[in-house]
């Protein structure tokens, strides 16, 4: 019985927030075109619904009916695979952030907390891991495409992917020194108070604004934005890794693209910009409206970060490859690992 | 390097004035796009679109059938086939008139070369079909085009100068017929 209602629970908080998630893939989707556009004094999509906004159903639906092609010679298993092994990653990474506060509803004997559907307490370890896994699709996909294109897109997608997942997770560091707990709830927690307690600004401990940087700058580099998106770009490399997919299996790799974006958002919203509280503690609301502002709140920071992926991308032009690589190696990281030193430092001197 | 510029690597300043930029174009929001379906292009008054016969203001057809603009055609898309108008031995007319519009470069050399103004070139251009047929145009569909293009019609030759029959001369003024 107690199984039963919080499988319940549990399936029905995966379903809302797979759906919130998709929807605003699609959204996401529409809006990357016309704010791009709007940047460069021109309309985005404008045909299909009014002003464009039913631009997502149109490309689902073509993308829906496209002719599934598998190269011949492609490994069939793996090429069926890849955009799974992709897009897999991309959304469970989702089930461990705090989209409210920590409230503990009591639902017919079981303990239920309705805005974390897990609140394992190493999330941060288990968003990483998984993001290392979406690496895994893409040398998949670009191996079994049977495409020396492919072959090479994916090689250099992987070897960027697992640069800067070093810089993510040492960028992290600093966060994990502050909070002492791995767990995004925890995080969150402690970050309570006005926008001074944020981990960017961390009134009172090292602020994290440097790590929030290089987190941001390598979180572009892995979700393969530009200006990272050599892999991946149309002109270069004929769309890398993407070249031999076509249909519902490139959709797929787009889901997973637009959904690793939203997913580094909002752990770059719960890690250092205060998660669901606001900025100053009287909008946030009474008591009892904290769950919806906590939301809105949520939602405002994530949308934050989202513009500011489209915004970079309007802005900057792509980096080779080789710039690409020094970049990450020998910039970012020497970055990192002294915004820990730091931090510990602080931290030292300074409980 | 001095402390400036190394403040500006630090603080990635170009790439913010960069943004800086986009944004002002977000903010400042002037599309240069051409809605097409909705909005056309305004075009020049001597625009050279789709092709059209003309008549006279009494419904009487321009075309003498002298195939001029058949000769001048560089693209060989005119084919004239011209006979005397029946019951008037002194006139002619275009028995059958074929353009083969698959061909056509729209350059107006056949619109220059009529010797009556026949032909016009009409601010059409949304001709695309799906069956290449419907581009051969016959003598019937030009002067609909023409009927529908051009409202203000010419008198015929006779009756704009008494006793002087002119062929495209371009005076501003007709000398009057002396009482």
């Amino acid at each position: 019985m107690d199984t039963g209602i919080r499988l319940a629970l549990t399936l029905a908080q995966i379903g809302a927030v797979m759906v919130a998630v998709l929807l605003t893939v699609a959204l996401l989707t529409l809006l990357e075109r016309k704010v791009l556009g709007w940047m460069q004094d021109r309309m985005g999509p404008m045909e299909v619904g009014p002003y464009g906004i039913l631009q997502p159903v149109a490309d689902g639906l073509k993308l829906f009916f496209k002719e599934d092609i598998i190269p011949a010679g492609a490994n069939k298993f793996m090429f069926s695979m890849a955009p799974i092994l992709s897009l897999v990653p991309a959304l469970i990474g989702f089930a461990v952030i705090p989209f409210g506060p920590d409230w503990t509803i009591d639902v017919g004997g079981v303990n239920f907390k309705p805005f974390v559907i897990t609140d394992i307490n190493i999330g941060v370890l288990y968003i990483l891991a998984f993001a290392s896994i979406g690496a895994y699709g893409i040398i998949l996909g670009g191996w079994s495409s049977n495409s020396k294109y492919s072959l090479l897109g994916g090689l250099r997608s992987a070897a960027q992917l697992i640069s800067y997942e070093l810089n993510v997770g040492l960028s992290i560091v600093g966060v994990l020194l502050l909070s002492s707990s791995l767990s995004l709830v925890t995080i969150t927690n402690a970050q309570a108070g006005g926008f001074w307690n944020w981990y960017f600004f961390a009134w009172g401990s090292f602020p994290q604004a440097i790590a929030f940087m290089v987190f941001m700058i390598s979180s572009i580099a892995e979700t393969n934005r530009t200006p990272f998106d050599l892999p991946e770009a149309e002109s270069e490399l004929v769309a890398g890794f993407f070249t031999e997919y076509s249909g519902m299996r490139f959709a797929f790799f787009f889901l997973a693209e637009y959904g690793n974006m939203i997913l580094v958002s909002c752990v770059a919203t719960v890690l250092f910009f205060g998660g669901w509280h606001a900025p100053l503690e009287v909008l946030q609301g009474p008591e009892w409206m904290h769950g919806i502002t906590g939301i809105i709140w949520f939602a405002i920071k994530v949308a934050s970060f989202l513009f500011l992926f489209f915004w970079i991308r309007a802005t900057l032009p792509r980096l080779r490859y080789d710039q690409l690589m020094r970049f990450g190696w020998k910039v970012l990281l020497p970055i990192a690992l002294g915004n820990i030193v730091l931090t510990s430092i602080f931290a030292y001197i300074f409980p | 390097m001095n402390l400036k510029e190394w403040i500006k690597t630090l603080i990635f300043y170009e790439i913010l004035l960069g943004m800086k930029a986009t944004l002002a174009h977000l903010l400042h929001y002037k599309p240069i796009t051409l809605q097409y379906p909705h909005e056309k292009k305004p075009l020049p008054s001597n625009y050279r679109g789709m092709l059209a016969l003309l008549r006279y203001d009494d419904e009487t057809e321009k075309c003498v059938g002298c195939d001029l603009c058949e000769a001048a055609c560089p693209s060989r898309v005119i084919r004239v086939v011209s006979a005397e108008v029946p019951g008037e031995p002194t006139k002619r007319y275009s028995k059958e008139y074929y353009m083969d519009m698959t061909r056509c470069l729209f350059c107006g050399l056949c619109v220059d070369a009529c010797p009556v103004d026949a032909l016009g070139m009409t601010q059409e251009y949304e001709w695309a079909v799906y069956d290449k047929r419907q581009l051969q145009l016959n003598k019937q569909q030009l002067l609909a085009i023409g009927d529908r293009n051009f409202p203000v019609r010419e008198k015929r030759l006779e009756f704009q100068h008494p006793n002087v029959a002119y062929f495209n001369v371009g005076f501003k003024e007709i000398p009057q017929k002396e009482a």
